[in-house]
């Protein structure tokens, strides 16, 4: 087990630069996942840290050590593929045997700690079968299999649920943290899916454009998102996000959509006359009749029922707003609602920077 | 009458049959003239019936027995031919092994223009090229020896067999590279334990490619051998025609020998050579 820190790290393909001085550190154990739309240079950063990728500029370390000009394979560490990258030719037992075997260790220890991870992995029965005869889900433990027979300061895991389909993905996203939770090692994680992000890390580092938005807790990037992207990025279904004028005159204190429409900022921040961009989550809106006092009005769009939830678009002024409510309400598509905004769920952010507005 | 019966069904096989019959007879009619040559006696060899009046085995065990000047070396000649062959199969595996792994795996720089420099040398015509190759075997001292005519093929077969191995590498998923990588191999171990075992198909059809091709090589063995004991059964086949008398039905019997192992290895391995020499025609 290690921490790992990343330090001014930079990295140019040719003259395309991806990253622009990334730092940060991963503490002993924790679960780091690094999340961003695709191309924002997520996997690069964790192919840097494999050693798959040279380091343009800035350092990586491992325990301390920096990792710059040290070989993958002397980086101690292990790699969990999207596409798994399992041996074709070599069962399951000598998949998970091979990195061992490399670094020429005993025999007997090998087929211990081959056994000892197939228990941790229900993979006992599969030791002698072939990758093709396995299914999805079992190759991605194989894969996972491969990279815990060595005891490596830090795992990674570039993408590793992708290639499931929707049901199995849960069933592993809750797998693999089981396993961390049980061996504690240092991990980080790429993905796409802030879901999965949300539901592993220990920490979640979101990243655009090859650079860091935000580095948080879950809820805390969730409650407190620095800007708009991460504000964007982070939850599903997205924030609802509308562009206006604070107004601080008159009947309490709203922004001003230009359209008639004004959401009510309450004690929320930002000066008289400011642009901002006004954020709401779909589940901090709630229903009312149109005529109740400091609601928005708006119109049902569309309502899309998933069983223990509710999910409605509602057309309020030029904007169309998702509104997620527990239970199933009594609603028509064209019908005319108030829109209630939940006090203190309010987010602000600056027009121009998208940096959130200190309340 | 099975569950899938169709008119349809049998509409197509008729036209398959249609079209693969004259194709099989158009093929098979020079093989047939080669066996009946074999198995004539010699005064009715040229005699144009269609089969012998008194079918024989006779030539045969002349040959085998090397029962005439022509056979004085026909199993030396065959060894010779065997030999050359598998050389030429064997090492072109290895030179264009390395080099595909080198290009494609190992990324080297200017690999691939290094690759597409040597198939340029097919638009060259070999028969254009044998005269430089004689005298530059000639400078190296090698003329009159097999490894002129083993080295010779290597280079004609080797830009063909690393563009197919090439191919059929970069299908290889990289990410099984990089696990390695990780797993902690050398690029060494790589090749040996990871490339080679994945890549076996095509080195099976590339290896047969190569031995065929020299096996079957006329022109250049026929350049850079002249010594009776030092020739490849092929060329000797060629001298028979230096007399006035040649023994047709012993020449016949001879070339129908020497096509055997060919034919026989081509069977053996037919499973890869279709897969094998195909594989990475086409981005799937």
């Amino acid at each position: 087990m290690a921490n790992v820190s990343f330090h001014a790290v930079e990295k140019a393909f040719g003259t395309t630069k991806v990253l622009h001085g990334i730092g940060f550190a991963i503490d002993d154990g924790e679960f780091v996942v690094l999340v961003g739309p695709s191309g924002c240079g997520k996997s690069t950063l964790l192919r840097m840290l494999a050693g798959l990728e040279e380091i343009t500029a800035g350092t990586i370390a491992i325990d301390g050590k920096v990792v710059n000009d040290v070989e993958s394979k002397d980086r101690d560490i292990a790699m969990v593929f999207q596409s798994y990258a399992l041996y074709p030719h070599m069962t399951v037992g000598q998949n998970m045997a091979f990195s061992l075997k490399l670094r020429k260790a005993q025999p007997n220890v090998i087929q211990e700690r081959v056994n000892h991870a197939a228990k941790i992995l229900n993979l006992e029965p599969y030791l002698d079968r072939y990758p093709r005869e396995l299914s999805g889900g079992q190759r991605q433990r194989v894969a996972m299999g491969r990279a815990i027979v060595r005891d490596p300061k830090v795992f990674l895991f570039d993408e590793p649920l992708s290639n499931l389909d929707a049901k199995l993905r849960v069933a592993m996203r809750a797998e693999i943290k089981a396993l961390h939770q049980r061996l504690k090692t240092t991990t980080v994680y790429v993905t796409h899916d802030q879901v999965e992000a949300m539901t592993m890390a220990d920490r979640i580092v979101v990243m655009h454009d090859g650079r860091i938005e935000q580095i948080g807790r879950p809820l805390e990037l969730y409650d407190h998102p620095a800007n708009l992207f991460v504000a964007q990025f982070i939850g599903s279904p997205a924030m609802n996000v509308v562009h206006g004028t604070i107004r601080r005159s008159g009947g309490g204190t709203v922004v001003d959509m230009g359209d008639g429409v004004q959401w009510p900022l309450l004690d929320g921040p930002g000066v008289e006359g400011q642009s901002v961009a006004y954020g709401i989550r779909p589940g901090d809106l709630s229903l009312a009749s149109s005529t109740a006092p400091g609601a928005v009005p708006g119109e049902i769009v569309v309502i899309e029922p998933t069983g223990a939830e509710t999910e409605l678009l509602v057309q309020a002024g030029k904007a169309q707003v998702t509104l997620v409510t527990h239970g199933r309400p009594e609603v028509s598509p064209g019908e005319r609602v108030g829109l209630v905004v939940a006090p203190g769920k309010v987010h602000v952010f600056d027009q121009t920077t998208g940096e959130r507005l200190a309340a | 009458m099975s569950a899938g019966f169709s008119w349809r069904k049998v509409s197509t096989e008729a036209k398959l049959l249609l079209i693969g019959i004259p194709v099989a007879l158009w093929t098979l009619l020079p093989i047939y003239h080669l066996a009946l040559f074999a198995i004539s006696p010699k005064d009715s060899a040229m005699s144009g019936h269609l089969w012998p009046d008194h079918p024989t085995l006779r030539n045969f065990v002349i040959v085998f027995t090397q029962q005439h000047h022509y056979l004085e070396y026909f199993w030396r000649q065959m060894w010779n031919s065997l030999v050359i062959a598998v050389a030429v199969g064997a090492l072109t595996l290895f030179v264009a092994t390395g080099a595909a792994f080198a290009i494609s795996r190992l990324r080297v720089k200017g690999g691939r223009a290094v690759m597409n420099l040597a198939l340029l040398t097919y638009f060259i015509p070999a028969a254009f090229l044998a005269v430089p190759m004689y005298k530059t075997m000639g400078v190296y001292g090698l003329l009159n020896t097999q490894w002129a005519l083993i080295l010779a093929m290597m280079a004609i077969a080797a830009p063909y067999s690393i563009w197919v191995l090439k191919q059929a590498s970069d299908k290889l998923p990289y990410e099984l590279d990089e696990a390695a990588r990780i797993d902690g191999a050398s690029p060494l171990q790589l090749f040996r334990l990871v490339y080679l075992p994945l890549m076996m198909p095509s080195l099976v059809a590339v290896g047969t490619y190569a031995l065929l091709l020299a096996w079957n090589e006329y022109l250049y063995a026929f350049l850079l051998l002249s010594n009776d004991r030092e020739l490849t059964l092929g060329v000797a086949l060629g001298n028979f025609l230096a007399a006035d008398d040649s023994p047709w039905e012993l020449l016949m019997t001879t070339g129908l020998i020497y096509a055997l192992p060919p034919a026989a290895i081509y069977y053996a391995f037919k499973r890869y050579m279709v897969g094998g020499l195909t594989a990475g025609a086409v981005k799937s």
